[in-house]
């Protein structure tokens, strides 16, 4: 966007670049130095070796799991409806789905606590997945609509004068051009379900259930507040997320690029 | 002014992004109500059946247990806007949207421009950004417990550029806890802003730069004539989802100060939980819930208006 002529101008801009990242740095670095901090790797030995944390990992990666494909598959066909399909009144089906972004998860948790005591799913991986893909889905369909409707409609037309079915052109069509746009789904849903906190700390109640954004909470007590095995249980905690950002940085870029909100 | 005019020119002549297709394929093309439900059966069934649900509770003077609460109608609503601690958060979040919103702007717009610019080692620099939103409040809160102790490292860092007088226990007291949790919320989310912006910029016209550039434009110029205008929708879309955000704040000033020092970090969400799950006023929690969702219809249905004719979020 900027144009820089000359070397120094260059030089500067790399220099300007550096000092505003470093305050996003900084803390990132507290918290893998204070992780080592005290009795080094012992920390991260210490957390690891903690009964049940592999188990809260293991829930945590089903949630997370669940999440994702319930999340893809409903807003894949929520897309392609929205966006190429024929639906009587359906700016007003849309607008329906976006005002549930304006809803915060402390509003649902009354209701449904009592909802899933009643229909048994309390304390099951149900009672969180749903919620937390329900708070999921209307923005992952309004990043993959805008993304659909990007498709030109001759190749839609296309595939029907050549007699294909309309789940043909969602299987041959939706499905591989949305790729891009999916990996920045991919990742948001990832982050709400992966991070999510406060539906676990209340739908899931026994040991066994419990996620790992409740580890370093649990650590406050367990070692009387010691912060070095509680940044080296973060730190534990934010790997794989990380892991999986980096691993789909380029198509999330292109993703949000190419559809997003504009 | 040159610029002005060309971005403008050049905005108008996009295609706005066809809904569907002209009239004549619409037509043509197969009914879709059902490829939708299943979406609106998880979402818009599950949280408007919570809402209905929290709109009675709101009525009740509950406990969450008691199998026959006592209806009081609206009283729950009348004790809400006679309570100094529902006015005080409602302060908290419209200082918190401002300034958060302010700055993650500002820093987004600048990071994209930048990092638009030939910067070596651009990737880097992004995902140092990004990777803040990535990482869970439940991860980074305990960090920020310990960079802002009395002993911790952002007291550290004054020291070292001679600033000691400045040091001072920032979450133990009033006057700083809520701007700690603010700095805390433009560190995680400034990623988020960045990246919708660096999307948006990529499809600016390049021609439109080369234009105001042979123009005799500097970068400052182009900043503020073409590149400004040219993501002003992702900033209208931002703008919307920050104030929702900021009605929704819960994982952060919950998980690092609980909500105080004497509630000087307390929202809307953190006293919805506080009033619901350790004190049990159901009743009067679901009443702060619909306030706290009727407040999040209207900022989004203002700033949506207040965007013009230009639609906001397509």
């Amino acid at each position: 966007m900027f144009e820089i002529r000359t070397r120094w101008g260059r030089i500067l801009l790399q220099v300007v670049v550096t000092l505003l990242v470093l305050p996003f740095l900084f803390p990132l670095v507290a918290m893998v130095q204070g992780s080592l901090a005290g009795d080094g790797w012992a920390n991260y030995e210490a957390v690891l070796a903690v009964p049940g944390l592999w188990r809260f990992f293991l829930n945590t990666v089903v949630i997370a799991a669940g999440v994702i494909v319930l999340v893809y598959i409903v807003t894949m066909l929520a897309a392609y409806g929205f966006g190429k399909l024929r639906i009587r009144g359906r700016e007003v089906y849309f607008w329906m789905l976006l005002v549930c972004l304006t809803l915060p998860e402390v509003v649902l948790l009354t209701p449904l606590f009592t909802t899933a005591q009643a229909f048994g799913f309390f304390d099951t991986y149900w009672a969180v997945i749903l919620p937390i893909a329900a708070l999921q889905v209307p923005f992952a369909v309004l990043l993959a609509r805008n993304f659909v409707q990007g498709i030109p409609d001759e190749l839609f037309e296309a595939a029907r004068v050549d007699g294909g079915s309309v789940i043909n052109g969602f299987r041959h069509l939706v499905i591989p051009l949305t790729r891009p746009i999916a990996a920045a789904i991919l990742i948001f849903t990832l982050i709400g379900a992966w991070n999510n906190y406060l539906f676990p700390l209340v739908f899931l109640q026994s040991p066994e259930m419990q996620t790992i954004t409740l580890v370093p909470q649990f650590f406050v007590g367990q070692f009387s507040n010691d912060q070095t095995k509680i940044l080296a249980s973060a730190v534990i905690i934010a790997i794989p997320e990380v892991v999986a950002y980096l691993c789909l940085q380029r198509y999330f870029e292109r993703g949000l690029a190419a559809g997003a909100i504009k | 002014m040159a610029g002005t005019s060309i971005a403008e020119r050049g905005l108008r002549e996009k295609p706005a992004p066809a809904a569907g297709g002209g009239r004549r394929s619409r037509r043509l093309q197969p009914q879709g109500l059902h490829w939708i439900l299943p979406a609106l059966v998880l979402s818009v069934g599950l949280i408007y059946y919570c809402i209905w649900y929290t709109a009675v509770i709101s009525t009740w003077d509950w406990d969450g247990i008691d199998p026959n609460p006592e209806r009081v109608g609206a009283e729950n609503y009348i004790r809400i806007a006679q309570d100094p601690i529902f006015w005080k958060t409602i302060q908290h979040t419209i200082v918190f949207f401002v300034v958060t919103f302010v700055l993650q702007t500002a820093l987004g717009l600048i990071f994209a421009v930048l990092l638009h610019s030939k910067v070596k080692l651009a990737v880097v620099y992004k995902v140092i950004i990004f990777i803040p939103v990535v990482l869970a409040p439940a991860i980074t809160a305990p960090v920020f417990r310990q960079i802002y102790a009395p002993d911790g490292q952002f007291n550290s860092v004054l020291e070292f550029f001679g600033l000691g007088f400045l040091a001072q226990p920032w979450l133990g007291q009033e006057s700083t806890a809520l701007a700690v949790i603010m700095a805390v919320t433009v560190w995680q989310w400034t990623g988020l802003t960045f990246v919708l912006y660096f999307a948006a910029m990529g499809q600016i016209d390049q021609s439109l730069l080369e234009a105001a550039r042979i123009d005799g434009a500097g970068n400052f110029r182009t900043l503020i004539h073409i590149i400004w205008p040219g993501v002003r929708g992702t900033t209208l879309a931002l703008a919307i989802l920050s104030a929702i955000g900021a009605l929704k704040t819960f994982d952060l000033p919950y998980l690092i100060t609980v909500g105080g020092p004497n509630y000087a970090t307390e929202f809307l969400g953190t006293y919805i939980y506080r009033k619901t799950i350790p004190q049990s006023h159901v009743g009067y929690g679901a009443a702060l819930s619909i306030i706290l969702l009727v407040l999040a219809l209207v900022m989004a249905l203002i700033l949506q208006v207040r965007g013009g004719e230009k639609r906001v979020v397509r």
